[in-house]
């Protein structure tokens, strides 16, 4: 399973792939979770990646084809983000009618900023959008309860985030 | 304990296991969180070594050997441009003899700037008479750390080491790795007991001018590093009893019915065995040679290379005007010596598949620019 994640600085891009390979450690997977470095900056676009596997990994570095795609900016380039992916599917933050950027690829839709208001008060959708992918990826809530206690451990505010990505898991299906 | 942690957490954990007394330091990317993480454990007690951030990188080293002549176990991380300004004071430190270990995020050298990894920086200390090891992932950048201190101690050594991981690659990124108990790590390596101690009660002078004894004495650093290969393989052999994990001066990976080789460094390994289990599913007979031990040299081991057809040496570096550096080494052994991925250019799989193909049959030096750009 490679997964490739798409924001803008400040919307949690990088914690999200940390949450996500901590989901997959804690289900025993081999792991590897990193962040694009470079001159990255609130606003710009921004990407971060996730490897997971039963066996022993062997690539390294950015993630070219990636098996599933997740953009918590509706604002990016369709083109740029989607770019690599074959049969998987593209989870994307939006409101807008998004199928028709990604033609031919499976398009899941979900109202990230939303939900992200409601529960932190403040847009930044990481949590919730973990949400949403663990349930497309089939894992249980409770993995990634964890993950997220144990990644957001440090920045704070870990309740809340666990009701944003419960929420969202719960409106996944 | 298994954690999921990046390769600079897995260098503080080497530090901190092996019970390290001083960390002088200065931060630079990709190496900084080494740094911040063992002065996090500092505040919490979970470390109780001397913390001592310096002004320069030049000054860092300065301290460690200061620290490490007065008997105290001594670390430090650097990079780049950083572990270039302290060239000056690596050589004091195997001159003296004295077994520091450090680590480097291996970031390519301006200009222009690039944040990203090649191995320029820890393969300009190849003539200082450090010991110089590769690690390939996170696991063996925690491993090597504590294995440098138990070779570089020992008395046949008495020389510094570094251990190198490529940064992003290695340091930003999180893999699985198993933290052994301190216990364990405290059987296995034991108290440092300096031969020669810097002492107050009883002055004397190290690293003094010896002028026409100069000679002898970098003799010297050249045959503790020679025997550094035979205390190398005992430590290998004793960590393996120990903690259960295999290591060696050189790994093989798949050579025992190849015709084929690439020979590489450090984590772009795992990716090029990758490819040689691509080939080797097409029904080409590849395999790979890892060189571990960088210095000193495992020249014996690597004698098995004039086995293969084609020996395919993957350089990270770049030595201007002569092309890449291990593959200048092997020259005699190796049939062809490719330039990659300088500055941390990305190169996959893929990449290493269309090589072993194109550069079969194929003689000399070669460069390969990739394609994929982010």
């Amino acid at each position: 399973m490679k997964i490739r994640f798409h924001g803008r600085g400040g919307q949690g891009v990088k914690t999200l792939a940390r949450i996500i390979g901590r989901t997959f450690f804690l289900k025993g997977y081999n792991v590897q979770d990193f962040a694009m470095y470079g001159a990255e900056r609130r606003g710009a676009p921004v990407m971060s990646f996730v490897r997971a596997d039963r066996n022993e990994i062997l690539e390294r570095g950015y993630i070219f084809n990636p098996d599933c795609i997740v953009v918590l900016d509706d604002t990016l380039n369709p083109g740029a983000v989607s770019s690599g992916l074959t049969d998987g599917f593209v989870l994307i933050n939006t409101t807008k009618n998004a199928d028709e950027w990604f033609p031919g690829k499976k398009v899941v839709k979900v109202n990230a900023t939303q939900i992200a208001l409601d529960v932190l008060g403040k847009p930044i959708v990481n949590t919730a959008m973990a949400g949403a992918l663990a349930k497309l990826l089939d894992i249980e809530f409770e993995k990634l309860e964890k993950a997220i206690r144990i990644e957001m451990g440090e920045i704070g505010n870990v309740e809340k985030n666990i009701e944003a990505a419960e929420r969202c898991y719960r409106a996944c299906s | 304990m298994k954690d999921l942690i990046d390769g600079n957490a897995a260098a503080a954990w080497g530090a901190r296991l092996s019970r390290v007394m001083v960390v002088p330091n200065f931060p630079i990317t990709p190496q900084t969180e080494i740094i911040e993480t063992l002065a996090k454990w500092k505040e919490t007690g979970e470390w109780t070594g001397e913390f001592l951030p310096m002004e320069s990188e030049h000054s860092v080293l300065s301290a460690a050997v200061a620290s490490e002549a007065a008997g105290a176990r001594t670390f430090t991380a650097s990079s780049s441009q950083g572990l270039v300004l302290m060239k000056e004071i690596h050589y004091v430190a195997s001159g003296m003899r004295l077994p520091i270990v450090m680590v480097n995020c291996s970031r390519g050298l301006a200009a222009p700037i690039t944040l990203w990894p090649d191995n320029n920086d820890f393969l300009s200390l190849r003539d200082s008479g450090w010991l110089m090891f590769f690690a390939q992932n996170n696991q063996e950048v925690l491993d090597f750390i504590i294995m440098a201190y138990k070779i570089s101690e020992n008395r046949d050594v008495l020389l510094p080491s570094i251990v190198n991981m490529e940064g992003f690659i290695l340091s930003y990124t999180r893999e699985p790795i198993e933290i052994p108990a301190q216990d364990v790590v405290d059987s296995f390596l034991p108290e440092y007991r300096p031969k020669v101690l810097l002492d107050p009660e009883k002055p004397m002078s190290l690293g003094v001018p010896s002028l026409h004894e100069y000679m002898y004495f970098r003799s010297q650093v050249h045959k503790a590093q020679m025997n550094a290969l035979n205390v190398a393989e005992r430590v290998f052999s004793e960590f393996e009893k120990t903690f259960g994990r295999s290591y060696g001066l050189v790994e093989k990976y798949m050579t025992d019915d190849a015709d084929s080789v690439f020979v590489t460094t450090g984590s772009l390994s795992t990716t090029v065995k990758a490819a040689v289990n691509a080939l080797r599913n097409e029904g080409r007979k590849f395999g790979l040679v890892r060189i571990v031990c960088y210095r000193p040299f495992p020249k014996k081991e690597l004698e098995f290379l004039s086995n293969f057809e084609n020996v395919i040496v993957l350089d990270n570096n770049l030595s201007p005007g002569m092309g890449g550096i291990v593959f200048s080494e092997l020259r005699n052994l190796a049939t062809a010596g490719v330039v990659v991925s300088l500055g941390g250019k990305h190169i996959g799989r893929d990449d290493f598949v269309k090589i072993g193909k194109k550069l079969s049959g194929a003689k000399g030096e070669f460069w390969y620019f990739g394609e994929k750009t982010v």
